[in-house]
């Protein structure tokens, strides 16, 4: 292999990773929202609208709480920050900017950089007084105590059965110890969706098309951001949408007999189509699924730690 | 109705509080010299309306308050405080309901009769809310602007984490003078105005009106009139409920049914266009008869019944076979029937606090009792059911639009000739209306030389804002929008 070759290859990789970075989380979205919409009988707006609505809300001019510090303005871009980082750590398509073996993508680092963006947000909600912000955040830490446990043993028990904690190597199509661990990649994958819809403030665990502020969680921490500022903390956002779906996409991709997979360009449809359908899967849910009472979720949450759960059984005995 | 005025002295009027299984339609005065207490006994039908004064003393603007014996009364008091001056001492909470602070501490729209010399309002016009105090527990304010397009009003929730434990509701936002304008407009005027009381109750205040100043002027009313009042009475129920019930889907996230019952709202709007010209009823019922649209669409109503019944079908059924949403709402916001007796709870939510309370049942207004559908009721007190008995009464409302119009009598409908109308002097009168939200009521009381002297409203949400902040209690935060949805209260009904 002659480098010109390599370096090639590293720029058709960086290059597809950077536009469906750019391209896919907004698009994701707005996929959702208009299969929700057909759902209701309604038309909705169009594919792009969230792209519309960012380069809005970029135009804006701000208001700003003058109960509020220098923390609230910059959590916003702490967060999207995070977020870009992760999307280059977490294995999120078949694709990664990075060669492999340059940074190491410890699951440790990830679900801490995701707590670290998460506090950041929280912190900003508290810090403009607003009693909403107080019960959001409040909301938000505790579902997430609630649903970190889940995350984390759905991506040890890769780790551990792989023998590595780098989730580039887990998810890297190579690792020899995890082929035709069906069963395995399948609860897993199980296990981070479930945990993605609580994490990503989707039904049952929100509803983030509420108007209703007392019933909100992600929502009700970010009501006082507004122009650029709140196109920041929308665009981190839909990032982590794009990520967290991405993430359980690439376990069910495991599943996928291997021999339809071995081409570059396969792998990238399959993973760009797959975040799409799980979209579409969530669309289907919300218009079918009501949110749960605050006092319920815990017993939704316990479906995802129950599959990590029996993934880690299956990852201790084979 | 005509009703007769009994002159008794307050300790009268506490043995019959106390005594007989009365509920309090209005208290209030004519002009702050006097207590006119409203009491009605639906059991006995027309008979069962009774009207008490007891004069106040010369000089003398304050009674001992009746609020703790009969906590019915608690915001009527603080509404007669407010209109009138007239002090019910030893009220438990008393403050003002109506007047903020941009209005003069001694300020009394209503009263005519002069103030004690030297008088000066015990309470000011601030809202002092009620303060829980303890460790962590927090005050939340919401609105009185909120997220959605609707009216204002102020909520104030004292909350222990996720929990509430009190609840203190602060309207008047929308207190706009009705009853004062209401007997300074020309009668020919008067039920334009009285049917903009509250404008999604439009039919019911129309009605009330109609009904009580009828009897004031003793116009006699053709049969086919009652029956196509009725009907545009239960167009309105129709209306409101379909919208109630999407309203609740949306609130809990089933955005699919909330759309398909908006579009419904629309049909049956519709159906009030066809029999009135306007899809929101305004203008039909006027006192003397009803006013018909020239290109009345009358005999497409049937179809138009028919077609509701069978488009509600669907989502109707998807909303009850929904276990989530099912348990979304079981068991919230419960208000025991106990509590909702002593409230005096009234429409849809009282009965599904298994208070057993239709006043087309009860009392004659357009083609009630007569044509009054069996009273649809519930034990739980939960959300779910005030929306079951919604659903059934959407059921039992188009099986009476589809025997009213079966049963429609020919006859003349013209309303009166206003240049003719006297309304006869120093009597009282009242309308009694099923409105979708429960018992509406239009007092009307005239002076010696027949005109208009005091014109007082109780809408239906009046009773039931108080049930809501008890049914509230214990709840989560979460659930508030849910339960408030479920009550479905009017502000400006509530603000006048």
């Amino acid at each position: 292999m002659s480098i010109e070759t390599n370096t090639g290859e590293i720029l058709k990789n960086s290059g597809t990773f950077l536009a469906s970075l750019i391209i896919l989380p907004p698009l994701t979205i707005g996929i959702l929202r208009k299969t929700k919409a057909r759902f209701q009988n309604r038309i909705g707006a169009p594919l792009l609208q969230p792209f519309f609505d960012l380069a809005k809300l970029l135009q804006k001019n701000e208001t700003v709480s003058e109960h509020a510090s220098w923390l609230f303005r910059i959590a916003p871009c702490i967060n999207l920050t995070v977020m870009l980082l992760l999307s280059l750590l977490i294995p999120w398509t078949s694709l990664t900017a990075i060669p492999h073996g340059i940074i190491s993508a410890d699951l440790f680092l990830i679900i801490y950089l995701l707590g670290l963006a998460r506090f950041f947000t929280v912190l900003a909600a508290l810090d403009t007084g607003s009693a909403f912000g107080g019960f959001g955040a409040s909301r938000e830490v505790t579902l997430a105590l609630l649903v970190e446990p889940a995350v984390m043993l759905c991506l040890a028990c890769l780790g551990v059965r792989a023998g590595t904690s780098d989730l580039s190597q887990v998810f890297s199509y190579e690792a020899t110890r995890l082929t035709g661990q069906y069963g395995l990649w399948f609860l897993a994958g199980c296990g981070l969706f479930l945990s993605s819809l609580v994490e990503l403030s989707r039904m049952p665990a929100d509803d983030p098309t509420t108007h209703l502020e007392l019933t909100m969680v992600h929502e009700a921490m970010i009501l006082e951001n507004s122009a650029a500022n709140l196109a920041l903390a929308e665009i981190g956002h839909y990032i982590k949408v794009a990520l967290l779906l991405g993430l359980s996409w690439q376990c069910f991709m495991h599943c996928l007999p291997s021999h339809l997979l071995s081409d570059w360009t396969a792998r990238a449809i399959a993973s760009t189509g797959g975040i799409i359908s799980l979209a579409l899967f969530i669309a289907l849910i919300e218009s079918l699924a009501v949110k749960l009472r605050w006092t319920k979720l815990p017993e939704f949450i316990a479906y995802a730690v129950a599959m990590a759960i029996f993934s880690y059984l299956i990852a201790l005995s084979v | 109705m005509k009703v007769d005025k009994e002159s008794i002295s307050l300790a009268d009027l506490k043995e019959i509080l106390g005594k007989e299984t009365h509920r309090i339609g209005h208290f209030t005065s004519l002009d702050g010299g006097q207590l006119l207490a409203l009491l009605l006994d639906p059991s006995q039908g027309d008979k069962g309306v009774k009207l008490y004064e007891i004069a106040l003393e010369n000089g003398i603007n304050s009674y001992p308050s009746l609020t703790i014996k009969h906590p019915q009364l608690h915001w009527f008091e603080r509404a007669l405080f407010d209109m009138f001056g007239i002090i019910p001492s030893g009220h438990p909470r008393l403050k003002h309901l109506y007047l903020h602070e941009p209005y003069e501490r001694n300020f009394f729209p209503l009263r005519r009769v002069p103030l004690p010399e030297n008088f000066n309002s015990p309470i000011d016009r601030r809202f002092h809310f009620l303060e829980v105090k303890g460790e962590g527990i927090y005050e939340l304010p919401v609105g009185p602007i909120h997220a959605g397009v609707i009216e204002p009003g102020h909520f104030r929730f004292s909350c222990l984490g996720e929990t509430i434990i009190n609840l203190e509701i602060q309207l008047g936002y929308l207190h706009r003078g009705v009853e004062k304008r209401l007997t300074e407009v020309p009668l020919k005027h008067m039920h334009f105005l009285a049917e903009a009381v509250a404008s999604d109750t439009s039919t019911a205040n129309a009605l009330a009106h109609a009904e009580a100043i009828e009897s004031l002027a003793e116009i006699e009313v053709s049969e086919r009139s009652k029956y196509l009042r009725s009907i545009a009475l239960e167009i309105e129920r129709l209306a409101m409920h379909i919208v109630d019930v999407g309203g609740m889907s949306t609130d809990i996230g089933l955005l699919g049914i909330a759309s398909a019952m908006g579009r419904l709202r629309g049909t049956a709007l519709g159906m009030g266009d066809l029999l009135t010209g306007s899809r929101f009823l305004r203008g039909f019922i006027v006192p003397g008869g009803v006013r018909l649209p020239v290109n009345n669409g009358l005999f497409k109503l049937k179809g138009q019944v028919a077609r509701l019944r069978h488009e509600l079908k669907e989502p109707i059924a998807m909303f009850l076979d929904n276990q989530m949403a099912l348990e979304r709402m079981r068991e919230v916001g419960v208000l025991k029937a106990s509590l909702a007796k002593e409230f005096g709870m009234v429409g849809p939510a009282g009965r599904a606090s298994g208070q057993d309370y239709d006043v087309r049942r009860a009392f004659s207004h357009a083609a009630y009792p007569n044509m009054a559908p069996p009273t649809v009721t519930a034990r739980e007190g939960d959300i779910l059911a005030r929306e079951m008995v919604r659903i059934k009464e959407i059921w039992s409302t188009l099986d009476t639009i589809d025997r009213l119009l079966d049963n429609l009598p020919e006859g003349e409908t013209t309303g009166a000739d206003f240049s003719k109308v006297r309304l006869k002097p120093d009597s009282f009168a009242v309308g009694i209306v099923e409105a979708f939200r429960g018992e509406l009521l239009h007092l009307v009381a005239t002076d010696k030389e027949g005109k208009v002297a005091r014109y007082a409203v109780k809408h239906p949400s009046f009773n039931n804002w108080t049930a809501l902040a008890i049914a509230i209690r214990n709840n989560l935060i979460a659930d508030f929008p849910l339960c408030n949805k479920s009550f479905s209260l009017s502000y400006s009904g509530n603000d006048l």
